[in-house]
């Protein structure tokens, strides 16, 4: 039946309702690129499966969806990159041509093949450059398709709609940020009201409203943290950060 | 075409009929350099590591040589493979600066994709694996690798670092107090055991400061007995490389604070 066009586009888009379905309950992942470093924060289930992961030097992923299938991507990427490293050189592992020449195209043709099981997942790939202006923020959907850009804030999350007023709201909230403990504080609050709310489109200013401020840790989770140090010093700068309680008052700068 | 077969060295000593007369004969016999007219190759040299009060101390010279010749003072011997072991080679560079390229990449692929880091043992083993697979050229005395390697042992609690050296062929032993390699490593060992059985302060009850102190006079004296050994100069800016591995991670001792130790 996939022969005739009209049946595959069908089959597609049937395809493509199913993978949403699968990924609308996702926790949303963020990535926000500081003076001092990039930061990547996502909110697991625990018990050993995590959101947040160390591919390379200066690259991290983080990643909503089928614990089997981030795994998937996940050990593709860690293969990839080292590969790059032991052929040339660790300095050659360039995040964008990983996500364009290697990562995009094996999920697009596991979105394309209608009788295998596409990817479950969606993804966000971080690469810390020397200063935040040229970090490297990718997001990668579950057909292949990605968005790639430099400094700022991305976003992954379930539902296109909320993902992308999530990124406006946080542009504001995060707007003259530039500690790390301050930011850890607006993105659990973005995480806590896009669970809420499923939108923050109509959200006001973070911790605006007395009593709505994020619990910590969001229960019955485990916010996982990671920090991609930027400067000179040792080549992987991957550092997984333990939970402590941030300020979770207005933003100071 | 005829060739005459290469001179085969005295060394090593061989029972007739044994296997290594077997091996002379064809002139394919150990160590034995089996091209007259072959480059000389370079050779890196003195390095050793010893337990101190606050870890181990790994060190080495920065000389590198080809015969008599000086190739050059600015080798980096110590080599930092991830966050918690050292590799300090001796031998030939060309080899064991891959060896050290393979280990540095496989242990970090190993901690990435398993989200845990590979075993002290299983690190041990990674390197005795490349030096038995070097056994070829170790057995036609081109590309022999002698190296030290130290990592922490996270099954006693507290953690604590260990030392392991090696034969050429890949036997890899844990080392009590110290251990040492390469051409001014005689001079290193009779010093090291003198001062673990008679010195005041053992090496294993030294400070930071003294361990460093301790390391670097140990070069210099190498350095006066052994030509490819580089020395320790401080008015000619010339250091070694020191690395302290600690559980907590490796910690480098710059020029700045080796000269400071060497301070009267």
């Amino acid at each position: 039946m996939t022969e005739e066009p009209y049946r595959w586009l069908e089959a597609m888009g049937n395809r493509r309702e199913y993978v949403r379905e699968q990924l609308k309950d996702g926790s949303p992942c963020f990535a926000v690129s500081l003076p001092d470093g990039l930061l990547l924060l996502g909110v697991g289930m625990g018990g050993g499966v995590s959101k947040v992961f160390e591919i390379h030097d200066r690259v991290a992923m983080a990643a909503l969806g089928h614990p089997a299938d981030i795994e998937r991507v996940r050990q593709a990427a860690i293969d990839a990159a080292h590969l790059e490293a032991f052929a040339r050189a660790p300095e050659d592992v360039s995040l964008r041509r990983l996500v364009a020449y290697g990562l995009s195209g094996q999920i697009k043709q596991a979105f394309e093949q209608l009788f295998s099981a596409p990817v479950l997942a969606e993804f966000l790939l971080v690469e810390v450059a020397s200063v935040a202006s040229r970090d490297l923020l990718v997001r990668l959907r579950f057909d292949g398709t990605f968005v790639a850009r430099e400094g700022g804030i991305a976003v992954v999350a379930p539902d296109p709609d909320v993902e992308r007023s999530a990124a406006r709201w946080l542009e504001d909230a995060l707007a003259g940020v530039t500690g790390r403990e301050a930011a850890i504080g607006v993105l659990l609050e973005a995480w806590e009201r896009l669970q809420k709310g499923g939108s923050l489109s109509s959200a006001g200013a973070p911790g605006a409203v007395p009593g709505e401020s994020p619990r910590f840790p969001p229960a019955g989770r485990t916010p996982e943290l990671a920090w991609l140090r930027r400067g000179a010093g040792k080549a992987a700068r991957y550092e997984w950060i333990p939970m402590a309680p941030p300020a979770l008052s207005a933003p100071q700068p | 075409m005829t060739s005459e077969p290469a001179a085969v060295p005295a060394a090593p000593v061989s029972i007739p009929g044994d296997f290594l007369s077997l091996l002379q004969r064809g002139a394919v016999a150990p160590m034995a350099r089996v091209a007259a007219g072959a480059p000389e190759e370079t050779r890196a040299t003195t390095v050793f590591a010893f337990h101190f009060s606050g870890g181990v101390l790994m060190a080495g010279d920065r000389r590198a040589t080809a015969g008599n010749q000086i190739v050059t003072d600015r080798v980096e011997k110590i080599i930092e493979l991830d966050d918690t072991s050292l590799l300090a080679i001796a031998g030939v560079p060309a080899t064991a600066f891959e060896m050290a390229r393979v280990l540095q990449t496989s242990f970090e692929y190993y901690r990435r994709s398993q989200l845990q880091p590979l075993s002290l043992p299983a690190k041990v083993r990674a390197l005795a694996r490349l030096l038995r697979d070097n056994l070829p050229m170790t057995l036609q005395g081109v590309g022999i690798v002698v190296p030290l390697f130290a990592g922490v042992d996270w099954t006693v609690n507290p953690p604590a670092p260990r030392i392991f050296f090696y034969d050429p062929l890949g036997a890899q032993f844990q080392a009590v107090h110290h251990a040492s390699s390469g051409s001014g490593s005689g001079t290193i060992r009779s010093i090291l055991s003198f001062q673990e059985r008679y010195g005041d302060p053992a090496p294993a009850a030294m400070s930071d400061r003294q361990a460093i102190t301790f390391a670097l006079r140990l070069l210099a004296v190498a350095s006066e007995f052994d030509s490819a050994t580089g020395g320790v100069n401080p008015a000619a800016r010339q250091f070694a490389t020191l690395k302290i591995l600690r559980p907590e991670g490796v910690e480098s001792v710059n020029d700045a604070a080796q000269a400071e130790a060497l301070a009267p």
